[in-house]
């Protein structure tokens, strides 16, 4: 095998086999189900139902709000109980469709309707993604119409299939490249019929070797098609990575992939553009993971969108006898975003439900020293940077240097954080210097 | 703090396992096998050095904290480290007391004083070696296995005798109690598969030296000089555990190669134009120093920044300048080591020939004849006749004559190095019969109020027209016959050392001049 990689990068713990043992399975929730009106990057989308109204499982029931906006679709069948604001992932109060489930997932008309990928014209395909409400499965969220209307088509010469999957303990896409190989095979080669310049490439990691055997068998005797094992390091999946190791070309923060003609899609999002232009099954569900060392059952489930997690976690066991959930996390534990509570909705851009009975950041910050210069942050930093230098520069509010040390670049992977043996908040500290540095320039421009 | 509510924090919510005490901790293994064969070679004094040091290390730690209110920080390790590098770069035959001091000074001075951990700007035990080695110079540069003192294998290769690299190689030679170069390399070796350190560091310091040694040691590529002068003296230490230090190092890989080629080639330059004993621990203090400017060098750009239009000059022309004033900052320190000590000899030699006159007041002139120079080169700095009279060396004999150019008697300058803090040196006049004339002391640097009265009249003028073939020390203050001299009170070792010193001189002068 041809295993390329970038220089930098970690190798945590993997955690994945946890969750590797037990088959999928579809599961159906029992209580009402929520839909966040900003599941996706943009303006939320605005509500066409009223509170009161009958709905079917695949049934619109928010629509896009301008260009950069997603469609939202009902999961199952059932009353729409209330139009409130709802504790999720993305905040405390954010304003939700909630809708009393019936049980009975009775289906909306024309949901299901296979269509021969050779039917279909380009737009078709385009509209077919937009009204599902397909959005950056991988955890962006960006509107994947969007991103397949870029300024020149022409100029698009590679599709990356982003199936690395880098995060700790998460298995969904590993699952899902094993079980739907086939379809997001179609859903690549739909792809490529809007970009006519383009080769396609699966990218997985090589500790998912039946992944790449089920992908390969879907691609041979394909010419524009091929997958490319990438070593298993944290973070191979990252956008800007995995398009220098797949194409060698290297983008700056801020850039777009389109702009060195790469388009990348995670493979669970190609999954649902093949749903929704060959099945007319608009985004309903998603493979989802729930682990984590406090669940009993750690399991790859495929979840109804809207279900709430403390659903999910009764779906696989409940907590582990003699644990407590210290933290719950969406995603893994690199990039994951920590949640108050389990009443929270999966949204279309969540992959895991991560729960741990020992929080890390706890404990590292007991063991938190000084500094000690080892460097290992500048070797294992992606985007080459210097954690040491800008950790120096933030903690002086030095903002100068922090710009000319390309503290900009930094987009938030964590490595650094991660292998730092005197367990300082680099990380975070970046995160918080760069949202005052984007403050700053928004408060300069505004003058 | 409610314990049902989920922890909220930023991610990364996932750690390695590595520490700073279990970095910390990983040096102190990697240092092991030196330990370990320094203490086995070097006995219990060698371990009471190490504990002692590694103790003065954690406790001056933990009572600038308690002073300072400061968290504690003994369970980094650092202190730990420091206290072992410490006690593993002194000499096997120290007094208890210079670990204790040297100890002190790193964690306190260099370290605490200076922000803690990460905040120093030398490496903590280097700059308390040199402390030491200025305070303490005879002490830390004098090497004494089982009681008897010999030279290091360098000053020993420096002074002509052929030195055998391979026990040099494995420790068995005179050198600090760290300073067996296999235990060494294996220790740099663990540190580097456990990925301790990077191998950058050490291989561009060793490799910079070893050129600097063969363009201009004096032996060219000759392997077996090369070999000594890597594995003797401190380089392997120096490149595997104290140039590698984190804190004190350069953080980017190509500014670490630079920092290692600077740190070979003032090694070499001292160790070629200043005294060998100390040159690998100034070339990393002053790289140390360096070490601020180093990382302001911007060698890379972040992904992105290659495609096109990026071209980085800068870091050759700042390399190089600082490559520049490093080394000619060195070659100044070695220039004015060698001007000092030409000064320093002529000083030396001044004060000799006034002490000949005062030998041998009867003299005008002084002329070292041939036969005398022959025989003094021909000992070839070793000890005179060692098994009688200790470790005593004849610096120069020269015959003194009047006006009238006829000889009236013989002056020889000797130095005896069992005195009670090192070396005294003793100019001793004798007539033509054999008659010591008197004494005068050159170099005398023992305790106030006891060794220094040798100088007393009391006791120096006791040779005064004496006439034996060997002096006897009478430690009771009874002597009475005409070869016995009283002991100065307290200073039996200071006295003995003049005794001999002046033995050796009639010694030297029956077998070469009478």
């Amino acid at each position: 095998m041809n295993i390329k990689t970038f220089k930098g990068g970690i190798h945590p713990e993997e955690c994945k086999e946890m969750s590797l043992g037990t088959p999928v399975e579809r599961y159906l929730p029992q209580g009402d189900l929520i839909f966040p009106l900003n599941q996706h990057i943009g303006k939320p989308a605005r509500p066409v139902v009223a509170v009161g109204d009958k709905v079917l499982a695949g049934q619109l029931i928010a629509e896009a709000d301008g260009f950069i906006s997603a469609n939202i679709v009902s999961s199952c069948s059932g009353t729409v109980k209330a139009i409130e604001p709802r504790n999720t992932a993305a905040g405390p109060r954010v304003q939700c469709i909630v809708i009393e489930n019936d049980g009975e997932y009775t289906l909306a008309e024309g949901v299901g309707q296979e269509k021969s990928p050779q039917e279909l014209s380009n737009n078709e395909i385009i509209a077919a993604v937009k009204n599902a409400g397909v959005v950056g499965m991988g955890g962006a969220g960006f509107p994947t119409n969007v991103k397949l209307m870029p300024k020149d088509a022409e100029a698009i010469d590679y599709i990356i299939a982003n199936g690395c999957e880098c995060e700790p303990y998460i298995t969904c896409d590993d699952r899902l490249m094993q079980e739907e190989n086939r379809a997001i095979i179609e859903g690549m080669k739909l792809l490529l019929r809007l970009f006519p310049n383009a080769k396609g490439v699966i990218a997985i990691e090589d500790n998912k070797p039946e992944a790449i055997k089920a992908m390969e068998a879907m691609c041979i005797g394909e010419s524009q098609l091929y997958v490319q094992p990438v070593m298993t390091k944290y973070p191979q999946g990252g956008e800007r990575n995995l398009i220098s190791v797949v194409t060698g070309r290297d983008i700056k923060a801020g850039q777009l992939p389109a702009e060195v003609g790469t388009i990348v899609c995670n493979v669970a999002s190609l999954y649902a553009i093949y749903q929704a232009a060959c099945k007319n099954t608009p985004l309903m569900e998603r493979f989802f993971t729930v682990t984590g060392d406090a669940v009993k059952n750690p399991r790859t489930l495929i979840v109804k969108l809207g279900t709430q997690t403390q659903e999910l976690l009764d779906a696989c066991g409940g907590v582990k006898e003699g644990c407590t959930i210290r933290k719950a996390l969406f995603g893994g534990p690199m990039m994951g975003t920590p949640l108050t509570g389990l009443d929270v909705p999966v949204c279309k851009n969540n992959n895991a439900l991560t729960l741990l009975a020992v929080d890390p950041v706890e404990e590292a910050e007991k063991q938190m020293t000084a500094c000690i210069r080892c460097g290992r942050c500048a070797n294992v930093c992606p985007v080459h940077l210097v954690p040491q230098m800008l950790a120096d520069a933030a903690e002086r509010g030095d903002y100068k240097k922090w710009e000319a040390l390309y503290g900009m670049d930094c987009f938030q992977c964590g490595t650094c954080t991660w292998v730092c043996p005197a367990k300082r908040p680099l990380m975070q500290m970046f995160k918080q210097t760069k949202a005052v540095v984007m403050a700053m320039k928004r408060a300069q421009a505004a003058k | 703090m409610n314990e049902n509510l989920f922890n909220i924090s930023s991610n990364p919510h996932f750690r390695s396992r590595l520490t700073t005490g279990s970095v910390m901790g990983n040096v102190i293994i990697s240092l092991l096998p030196a330990t370990a064969f320094g203490i086995y070679k070097f006995g219990i004094h060698a371990f009471l050095v190490i504990a002692l040091s590694i103790l003065a290390c954690e406790l001056s730690e933990l009572l600038f904290n308690v002073i300072a209110k400061k968290p504690n920080t003994l369970t980094d390790g650092s202190a730990a480290v420091t206290g072992l590098l410490l006690a593993l770069s002194l000499s096997p035959s120290v007094p208890l007391y210079i670990p204790v001091i040297g100890g002190i000074f790193a964690i306190l001075v260099v370290k605490c004083f200076f922000g803690g951990l990460g905040k120093n700007f030398m490496n903590p035990a280097l700059a308390a070696r040199c402390f030491l080695l200025i305070s303490f110079g005879t002490q830390m540069t004098s090497f004494a296995v089982d009681g008897v003192s010999s030279a290091t294998p360098l000053a020993a290769a420096a002074a002509g005798e052929t030195v055998n690299v391979a026990a040099i190689y494995l420790g068995f030679s005179n050198s600090v109690i760290g300073g067996s170069a296999l235990a060494l390399l294996i220790g740099g070796l663990y540190l580097w598969v456990t990925d301790g350190i990077s191998l950058r560091i050490p291989v561009s310091t060793i490799a910079a030296f070893t050129l600097f040694m063969a363009l201009f040691g004096g032996h060219g590529f000759d392997p077996s000089y090369l070999l000594l002068q890597i594995c003797a003296g401190g380089i392997l230490m120096g490149a595997f555990f104290m140039a590698t230090d984190p804190v004190t190092s350069p953080v980017l890989a190509k500014t670490q190669i630079f920092y290692g080629i600077i740190i070979g080639l003032l090694a070499g330059l001292f160790r070629v134009k200043g005294a060998s004993a100390d040159s690998v621990s100034y070339s990393i203090i002053i790289a140390n120093m360096l070490v601020p400017f180093l990382d302001k060098i911007r060698i890379h750009k972040p992904l992105g920044y290659y495609n096109g239009e990026y071209k980085e000059k800068k870091f050759p022309t700042q390399a190089i300048n600082l490559l520049v004033i490093t080394l000619a900052a060195g070659l100044a320190l070695s220039g004015v080591y060698a001007l000092t000590k030409t000064k320093i000899e002529d000083q030396q030699l001044a004060a000799n020939a006034a002490s000949y006159q005062e030998v041998l007041p009867e003299a005008a002139s002084f002329t070292a004849s041939d036969e005398a120079k022959a025989a003094i080169e021909e000992l070839a700095g070793a000890a005179y006749n060692e098994a009688s009279f200790g470790k005593t060396y004849v610096n120069a004999a020269v015959t003194g004559m009047d006006e009238a150019d006829a000889v009236v008697g013989y002056v020889m300058s000797v130095t005896s190095a069992d005195a009670f803090d090192g070396t005294l040196t003793v100019s001793v006049g004798i007539d033509t019969e054999g008659t010591v004339t008197a004494i005068a002391f050159t170099e005398l640097n023992e305790t106030a109020g006891m060794g220094m009265n040798a100088d007393k009249p009391e006791f120096k003028e006791q040779f005064n027209g004496r006439k034996a073939d060997e002096f006897i020390l009478d430690k009771g203050g009874n002597a009475s016959a005409e070869n016995e001299i009283n002991s100065v009170t307290g200073a039996s070792r200071t006295s003995g050392a003049v005794v001999n010193a002046v033995n050796t001189a009639l010694a030297f002068y029956r077998d070469h001049i009478a």
